[in-house]
């Protein structure tokens, strides 16, 4: 550390917060507001001059030269700060990869040597900008939906829904219908497929959506997009693609589940008592949760399927949402940078030496941390 | 330079067990290692806005959130924006005498995005004073960061009281007189505290309140025709990562990331090995202990073609780039001896778990030699020992051998005026003429034999790799010793032939 750092910076450390997500990354320092950025959660590989997503490892050791190159970037370029002997507060899911998260507390406390990490889970702490403590928490963001309904602080874990229904399923669901209509148009890039889905296309109403399956619609589809293709070639977009891509959401697949039911399912398994506040209190999070009409729709879906004998013993009769003071793709990280600006970093967070004791991090799933001391 | 650092088909193995060119890698006067960049520690040196060359000391960059105060990204094509002047008419148009106003705007001049598309009034001065927009929730956040905050703290503090009633061992004032302490206050006439347990709560905002109805689905999407130009990609709205506008009219001017200068330090010495100078206008360095100042470099003159379990003629170039004579010998190199000298120090080490090495340092002390003694001094105040991690096996694989040869032969130092001399080579070395076929100044072309293996297919990579040892000056004065001292340095070089072209 030089000495020009100012003597100012020691004594009040920098919390770097970071959510790193399966297709964006968030990163910023706590008691802020917003993140500094959002960017894609990929590195360019030294060796072949790919560009790879993190997730896209092939064993431990390829995700760690993968983290390293990734956290070395967010914190020479985004940061803008040394990681060594600095706090770092990690949002992660609940249903994180056990090799995920070991790796990343490797390389954050063996390779950058990070004073102290606190892990938070996404779904418990995007609650911290509405000050509620029990809701309903739907995350849909790159790979998959998930709902976890936190009460009274705690997030109740055996609830958890998960369906593969969220951006990725959109986008092959965008690429197929795609090329299905424009001809000799084979392959689109991955950030293409996400650039036209952001900018053109949108979750319909219900009433259009059970007009459009029906055999012969009787309705004006929204209008056509002409999409320029590098350049010189041009993509049609047709209005009801715009429409429909996101009706995989709600179509209910061959065990009966889409989106609707996730949150039900998730409601039936809590506690009577606790059913009508988590109906009445859903957070939902996650970038694709963004999209126009999304909330509209599933506040519809839900409705629909309340009708339905499966849900005839929940007693719900309205549900409500919330609205949270940030855009829905970075709820959590908000969470997190409220959380660690409190004193609770000290008190909870895992320091170095904790962490090279044992060689591994707390995790819910291990028994080990989960015993009961009386 | 480029064919030099391009290519990498000469690779040097660094400590950490890693292939780079020899123009990627440090070499640690301190501890005389090689070190890369994956291996050193790298910290943060100064800020400075890539745009205007302006330094900013770090407590000044972490005030305006590492962005610069003066210039401006296009939020449109992030290319910077440059400030436009342009004259408009007087204030009032009566006066003869008025003289036409200068104001400035922003514009882009890659994409022609200006601030007044998005309506920003033009400023009448140069820098700016551009509107800066805020968080609308901000005050309700504060509130509740305020409040967590204080939930936290009370927690922790109830917590240690705790702890401080267990300690308690010696029988208190109360159970001796049967008078607690807030009846004595009473009585002396002292003001009573209060309870800790009955602090005031900290002051708790509303919680959010959840609504029946949410945003609906905008009508206009069903049945206006989509202008792309209109509508902002991911790329805009994510560089705004607190307003994240969906349409163009709301983009708005970005203040321009800093960036960083960086210096490299050893992880086992806490030496650095690279150092730049602060002022970001220099691409000048203070400390640079680079590989290629410090370890000859090899280069391929030419091989003869390559036949799977033939020997063929291998020509080498060495350089000497030090001020000090050095002699070469070529030792066989062994991937294994690595694994086994790792696992005689895991042995050795029984705190180790896992794969990590866990060299506990001493900080260094005041007293210790080093080069910089001012970023020592501050170092030994906050700086931990680092970490060093276990060197991972070279993942190569070695297709090729390469016969040894038993000889060895000298390197003269670098003299950079005998570069221009075309007056021949006067030194008298003795070589070994079948080892060394060409010399001059501080270079020399040596010949060795390489066989790839046999059971090799053709269009195969050949790689081949031999140990260096080469004689290393190290010119570090220590308080012990006075004189430069000599050492024998080891550091592995695999050399990429190309591919096979036929067998035997």
């Amino acid at each position: 550390m030089p000495l020009y750092e100012g003597i100012g910076a020691i004594t009040d450390k920098l919390v770097v917060v970071i959510d790193i997500g399966a297709a964006y990354t968030k990163l910023g320092f706590s008691g802020e507001f917003s993140p500094r950025c959002i960017i894609r959660s990929e590195v360019k590989c030294k060796d072949t001059g790919r560009v790879r997503n993190i997730r896209d490892y092939e064993n431990a050791q390829d995700l760690y030269d993968l983290l390293v190159d990734f956290v070395h970037m967010l914190y020479f370029k985004y940061a803008l700060l040394s990681p060594k002997d600095r706090p770092v507060v990690i949002i992660e899911s609940l249903l994180c990869p056990t090799i995920f998260r070991e790796t990343l507390a490797k390389v954050l406390f063996c390779h950058y040597e990070v004073s102290m990490m606190l892990v938070l889970p996404s779904h418990l702490v995007c609650l911290a900008p509405l000050a509620v403590d029990t809701a309903l928490v739907l995350d849909v963001g790159y790979t998959e939906a998930i709902a976890i309904p936190v009460c009274h602080g705690l997030p109740v874990i055996h609830a958890w829904q998960a369906l593969p229904i969220a951006s990725q399923a959109v986008h092959g669901n965008l690429k197929t219908l795609l090329t299905a209509c424009n001809t000799g148009i084979n392959s689109i890039s991955e950030w293409t497929i996400e650039d036209i889905k952001v900018r053109c296309c949108f979750v319909t109403t219900q009433k259009r959506a059970q007009e459009f399956s029906k055999a012969t619609p009787e309705i004006t589809t929204c209008l056509e997009v002409k999409y320029p293709l590098e350049g010189s070639r041009t993509l049609t977009i047709p209005g009801k693609v715009r429409e429909t891509v996101y009706e995989i959401f709600f179509e209910e697949d061959n065990d009966h589940q889409c989106m609707s039911t996730m949150i039900l399912d998730a409601i039936l398994k809590v506690n009577v008592d606790l059913r009508i506040k988590l109906s009445e209190n859903i957070v939902i999070m996650g970038g694709t949760a963004m999209t126009p009409g999304f909330k509209n729709r599933l506040k519809d879906e839900l409705y629909k399927q309340l009708k339905s004998d499966r849900y005839s013993k929940l007693k719900i009769t309205k549900f409500k949402f919330h609205s949270p003071p940030s855009k829905d793709n970075y709820t959590a990280w908000l969470g997190g940078a409220i959380y660690g600006c409190t004193e609770l970093l000290s008190m909870k967070g895992l320091s170095r030496e904790n962490y090279l004791k044992e060689n591994r991090l707390p995790d819910w799933a291990n028994m080990k941390d989960n015993l009961r001391t009386l | 330079m480029s064919y030099i650092i391009g290519s990498d088909v000469v690779r040097y193995a660094c400590t950490c067990g890693i292939l780079k060119p020899i123009s990627k890698l440090y070499f640690c006067r301190h501890c005389l290692e090689v070190r890369c960049g994956f291996c050193v520690c790298h910290e943060v040196d100064s800020h400075f806005c890539g745009k205007c060359a302006e330094n900013l000391p770090s407590s000044e960059a972490r005030l305006k959130k590492n962005r610069c105060g003066n210039c401006y990204d296009c939020p449109s094509c992030h290319q910077q924006l440059t400030t436009r002047a342009a004259t408009v008419g007087p204030k009032n148009p009566e006066d003869p005498k008025a003289t036409p106003r200068k104001v400035f705007y922003l514009l882009c001049l890659l994409c022609r995005w200006s601030s007044r598309d998005v309506g920003i009034p033009d400023q009448s001065a140069v820098s700016g004073g551009w509107p800066e927009r805020e968080n609308i929730h901000a005050n309700r956040l504060q509130e509740i960061q305020d409040m967590y905050k204080g939930i936290v703290l009370l927690d922790k503090q109830q917590k240690l009281e705790k702890d401080k009633k267990k300690q308690r061992r010696y029988m208190s004032f109360t159970d001796r007189t049967g008078i607690t302490a807030s009846m004595l206050r009473k009585r002396v006439g002292l003001p009573d505290i209060p309870h800790p347990l009955l602090k005031p709560k900290p002051k708790e905002p509303e919680p959010a309140v959840a609504k029946e109805d949410v945003e609906e689905l905008p009508e206009e999407l069903l049945t206006k025709p989509v202008n792309l130009c209109e509508v902002t990609t991911m790329e805009q709205r994510l560089v705004q990562p607190e307003w994240q506008p969906i349409t163009v009219e709301k983009l708005f001017p970005i203040h321009k990331q800093l960036s960083v200068k960086r210096s490299q330090r050893c992880r086992s010495c806490e030496h650095n090995v690279s150092k730049p100078e602060y002022n970001p206008n220099s691409i000048k360095f203070k400390i640079q202990l680079f590989a290629c100042f410090h370890i000859p470099e090899v280069r391929i003159v030419t091989v003869e073609p390559l036949r799977a379990g033939k020997t063929c003629e291998l020509l080498l170039k060495f350089s000497n780039p030090t001020q000090h004579q050095t002699v070469i010998t070529f030792l066989p190199v062994t991937l294994e001896m690595e694994e086994t000298k790792i696992s005689e120090q895991v042995t050795e080490d029984k705190s180790v778990v896992d794969d990590y090495l866990l060299e506990k340092k001493q900080p260094l002390s005041l007293t210790g030699t080093g080069s910089q003694p001012s970023s020592l001094l501050h170092a030994s105040l906050s700086r931990q020992p680092s970490i060093t991690v276990k060197p991972r096996p070279i993942a190569v694989p070695v297709v090729a051998d390469i016969t040894i040869p038993t000889s060895t032969f000298i390197l003269p130092p670098r003299d950079d005026a005998a570069e221009y001399d075309d007056s021949g080579d006067t030194h008298n070395i003795q070589d070994d003429s079948k080892l060394v076929i060409w010399r001059k100044s501080n270079k020399a072309v040596v010949k060795l034999q390489v066989t790839p293996k046999e059971d090799l297919k053709i269009g195969d990579e050949v790689v081949a790799g031999f140990t260096m040892q080469h004689i290393y000056v190290n010119t570090i004065t220590t308080v012990d010793n006075k004189e430069p001292q000599k050492c024998e340095h080891k550091v592995k070089v695999f050399v990429t032939l190309g591919n096979l072209v036929g067998s035997e």
